[in-house]
């Protein structure tokens, strides 16, 4: 019970759609959540308060009585918040494909709105592409192109194009081309605008875009609110996740997909972490409503729901994001999107191969109404090859611990050690199986129970081994012919220690991506067989042996 | 009261007005001059240098405006290589030592689309006061336009059907009901109507109507501007009542619509009733998600505590008496407040 003498502190997320409070309280000597409460972020701090007040009211002194919601305002406040609009960056490249996708990516990794990009190969005509440029409202421009062997004319030719479109209206030139062209490019533009960065696709073989989105994460939090990065909800994110990686020695992917923004980020064991910030990576991105996005999110789904109400439902969530699905089928299809945009941000260079644990954020994860349907989402969109745990942020805590000083992080972690992270188990995911064939035998042993197993799971199937919170088993499991963990090995045979969790151990070959057919009704059928084998209730394990 | 509305202009425009000018929908602000197809003129060749000599020797760099006659390169010896027109320089090869000039074209206008005051003008935009009511919407696509506002359905939850499209609308912006498809959107703006208000459309519709705009668009068979906007969402979703009688009220007044800005301009109006999100107990309130999207009522009751909705979400709960006397929990993020800001005609 919270009693009149309590510290309290309050953890708020401030989405683009919804804000997330959550009130701690030490209780017995441990920092504990002690409330939490999800409401849309326009209805403001007070309804927040008055929320958290009234679900705590019922376990509280009752000598608080109406002071709870004061002692709450009063309460020391940690709170990161999602920027309130994304920096938008115009891209000329010399090929849309090649050097083109890789600046893309790269800006859009850092967190950068490409809202126009113009190449030679683009198919419009050259003024078309100038009169494209010009019209553009941004806060930067990108010109990238050109490989280090040589001078290209065509990189030339894109930065006279942004130098013609740009004009007088000034914003910040980055120039991510053959370092050759260094000095030309920036005579195309006033004393200081061109800042030259190494180039991203320096041969045709090779990749190196990490100085690029370096530069542009760095401009990034010059442009966008510049005295409160630290406070940017996925900056926090990326802190918080460093500062567990480097407490538990794990290998740590999480990710934050909320309604605008998406946040990939990978700790590395060491505490050393990487994110990718997609602006418009979440569930209102343009490339679920565009041609072509409710086809592929319908196709992902066991719901017999026609395209047509897919696409009108993708829509309202994009038109207002702060609203919730109020039937089955709506959040079918919300969480067939959220499945559809995990997959689409875990890019080439995170690779989710060889994590210790997953972390999913935001609340159409974290807020799931079954911990199974947090799970399906994690491991349908990630496809995590191995053996890997999976919880998620289900207080919404990871963002506004990680927006605190680096002093103060570990701190403020290891005080809610217990309460940090929902574990949902731990899935394994094998893949390169042979169709109808066995991919994996398992067997569970725990000390004190009875094993559990030897379990095969053939290629394209999924079963939930029952394993609580808090519970560990030693997995002995057989790979057979073909079948793979990811990491290459000798032996066909290993030995894992699993944690339990609200699902349990997930056991799936259903390879990487998951194979499926391509009639719509077989597709459905085996789609709808995976999701009941998520959603089934686990039967009650063995007795424990005497 | 007045709104403020911004007009983006690119780069060389040549603004006609200042702040404090009045404005009306038909008047130029400004004039801008598009590039046409870039002309190749030869550098290197004239001035006797190999094209990466020729680089060099550039008196203007690529990104500049150049003018006819203009002296673009002169090499040590006195050569010189006159621009034989006015344009953007828009690329040196120094393969084949050419420039690539692109000419402006004709001057084409700017023009308001809404009636106002200049209160501002810098190197990005006109900003314009407006006399009258906005309405936003979730949706919309198409150009400026501005019209005449009519009403074509009798029933705020009606579908625009074809039929309702005639002559009369020509011009106009047609405030239509809960849907309208891709043939009637298509003979509508075949029948010269400015714009269309609906309360909701098919994404399916839009998308199919857009495609038949491009097609033509493609061939050449497509003049006049056509913009569309949605208020309420994306489905058969009907305008809100109150919504509707304000429409109604102002029929015959001018307006513009800005189908990509999903925004509309009602001159010498009241405003619209207002949506606010939270509401409170006897608020009259619009449902956002279905199975009751775009459906009013009023807000009888709150659940205790959080409610299971049939999705599975706990969330904090309405009870909404709806217009079909039905009363149904609704979670309340999924509702808005509609406030009525007058009663009378706001004429």
């Amino acid at each position: 019970m919270m009693s009149v003498g309590s510290e309290l502190a309050l953890l708020v997320d401030v989405g683009s759609a919804w804000t997330k409070g959550t009130l701690i309280a030490r209780v017995r000597g441990a920092w504990r959540i002690v409330g939490h409460h999800a409401q849309p972020t326009g209805w403001g701090d007070s309804e927040l308060i008055a929320r958290l007040a009234s679900a705590l009211r019922p376990s509280a002194d009752p000598r608080l009585g109406r002071d709870l919601e004061r002692l709450i305002a009063a309460a020391p406040r940690i709170e990161c918040h999602t920027s309130v609009r994304p920096a938008r960056l115009a891209l000329a490249a010399v090929s849309r494909e090649v050097s083109g996708a890789a600046a893309r990516r790269a800006a859009e990794s850092a967190g950068w709105l490409v809202v126009e990009s113009a190449s030679p190969d683009d198919g419009r005509a050259l003024t078309d592409r100038l009169v494209a440029l010009q019209a553009a409202e941004v806060d930067a421009w990108l010109i990238a192109g050109g490989f280090e062997s040589g001078r290209s004319d065509q990189a030339l030719e894109m930065a006279a194009l942004v130098a013609a479109a740009r004009g007088n209206r000034g914003g910040p030139v980055i120039w991510a081309g053959s370092s050759q062209l260094n000095h030309d490019v920036a005579g195309l533009f006033e004393l200081g605008a061109v800042t030259p960065v190494a180039n991203p696709r320096p041969s045709p073989e090779r990749d190196d875009p990490a100085p690029l989105r370096a530069c542009l994460e760095e401009l990034l939090s010059r442009t966008v609110e510049p005295e409160s990065a630290r406070h940017l909800s996925p900056v926090g994110f990326r802190r918080a996740l460093s500062q567990l990686s480097r407490e538990t020695e794990l290998r740590i992917m999480g990710i934050d997909l909320g309604m605008r923004f998406a946040t990939v980020v990978l700790a590395d064991g060491r505490g050393e972490a990487e994110s990718r910030v997609f602006a418009r990576g979440g569930l209102t991105a343009s490339t679920l409503t565009a041609p072509g996005g409710p086809s592929r999110v319908t196709r992902g789904m066991a719901e017999p729901i026609d395209e047509q109400t897919v696409a009108d439902t993708l829509q309202n969530i994009s038109a207002r994001p702060a609203t919730l699905p109020q039937t089955e089928d709506d959040l079918a299809v919300l969480q067939a999107a959220a499945r559809h945009q995990l997959a689409s941000v875990v890019s080439d260079d995170l690779r989710a191969e060889g994590i210790d644990l997953l972390v999913g954020a935001g609340r159409v994860i974290a807020a799931a109404p079954r911990p199974a349907m947090a799970a399906q989402m994690l491991i349908d969109g990630v496809r995590p090859v191995g053996v890997t745990a999976l919880a998620i942020d289900g207080g919404a805590l990871l963002g506004p611990l990680g927006s605190l000083d680096d002093g103060e992080i570990g701190e403020g972690m290891a005080a809610l050690r217990e309460d940090l992270l929902v574990p949902l188990g731990t899935a394994v995911i094998c893949r390169d199986g042979r169709a109808g064939h066995v991919a994996m035998r398992v067997t569970l042993h725990r000390s004190g129970w009875p094993s559990v197993g030897p379990i095969e799971v053939r290629s394209g199937q999924l079963q939930i081994v029952p394993l609580g919170a808090g519970q560990f088993a030693e997995m002995e499991l057989d790979l057979e012919e073909g079948a793979s963990l990811g990491a290459a090995r000798r032996s066909r045979r290993a030995w894992a220690e699993v944690t339990g969790g609200a699902v349990g151990v997930i056991l799936d070959a259903r390879g990487t991506p998951a194979s499926l057919p391509r009639r719509a009704e077989d597709r459905r059928a085996v789609l709808s067989a995976w999701r009941d084998a998520m959603l089934r209730e686990p039967p009650q394990p063995a007795p424990r042996a005497r | 009261m007045s709104i403020t509305h911004r007009i983006p202009i690119s780069r060389g425009s040549h603004v006609s007005v200042a702040v404090g000018d009045d404005v009306h929908p038909d008047q130029e602000l400004a004039r801008r001059r598009t590039p046409l197809d870039p002309q190749i003129v030869p550098v290197a060749a004239p001035l006797r240098r190999r094209p990466e000599v020729a680089a060099g020797l550039l008196l203007r760099p690529p990104g500049s405006f150049v003018e006819a006659g203009e002296p673009i390169a002169q090499a040590s010896d006195g050569r010189q290589v006159l621009s034989p027109l006015a344009g953007l320089l828009l690329a040196y090869s120094r393969t084949d030592g050419n420039a690539i000039i692109s000419p402006l074209g004709p001057e084409e206008p700017i023009l308001a689309h809404v009636s106002g005051r200049v209160s501002g003008v810098d190197a990005t935009a006109i900003v314009i006061d407006v006399p009258g009511a906005a309405l936003d919407g979730v949706g919309g696509t198409g150009e400026a336009v501005h019209g005449e506002l009519v009403i074509s359905v009798d029933d705020p939850g009606e579908e625009l059907r074809a039929t309702a499209i005639d002559v009369g609308s020509t011009g106009k912006i047609v405030v239509g009901g809960s849907r309208a498809s891709a043939e009637t959107l298509t003979r509508a703006r075949a029948m010269g109507v400015a714009g269309i208000v609906l309360g909701g459309v098919l994404d399916k519709e839009l998308r199919d109507f857009e495609a038949i705009q491009r097609r033509r668009r493609e061939v050449g068979g497509l003049s006049g501007s056509f913009g569309l906007l949605l208020v309420e969402g994306f489905g058969k979703v009907g305008l809100d009542a109150g919504l509707f009688a304000w429409f109604e009220r102002h029929t015959g007044h001018m307006a513009s619509l800005f189908g990509s800005q999903h925004r509309l301009y009602v001159y010498d109006a009241a405003p619209p009733p207002t949506r606010r999100s939270m509401p409170r107990l006897g608020d009259r309130v619009v449902a956002h998600r279905r199975p009751i999207q775009g459906r009013g009522g009023e807000l009888v009751g709150f659940v205790e505590g959080m409610h299971m909705t049939a999705s599975g979400i706990p969330a904090r709960t309405a009870l909404v008496r709806f217009e079909d006397g039905r009363t149904i929990p609704v979670p309340v993020a999924n509702l808005e407040a509609i406030e009525s800001t007058e009663a009378g005609s706001g004429d």
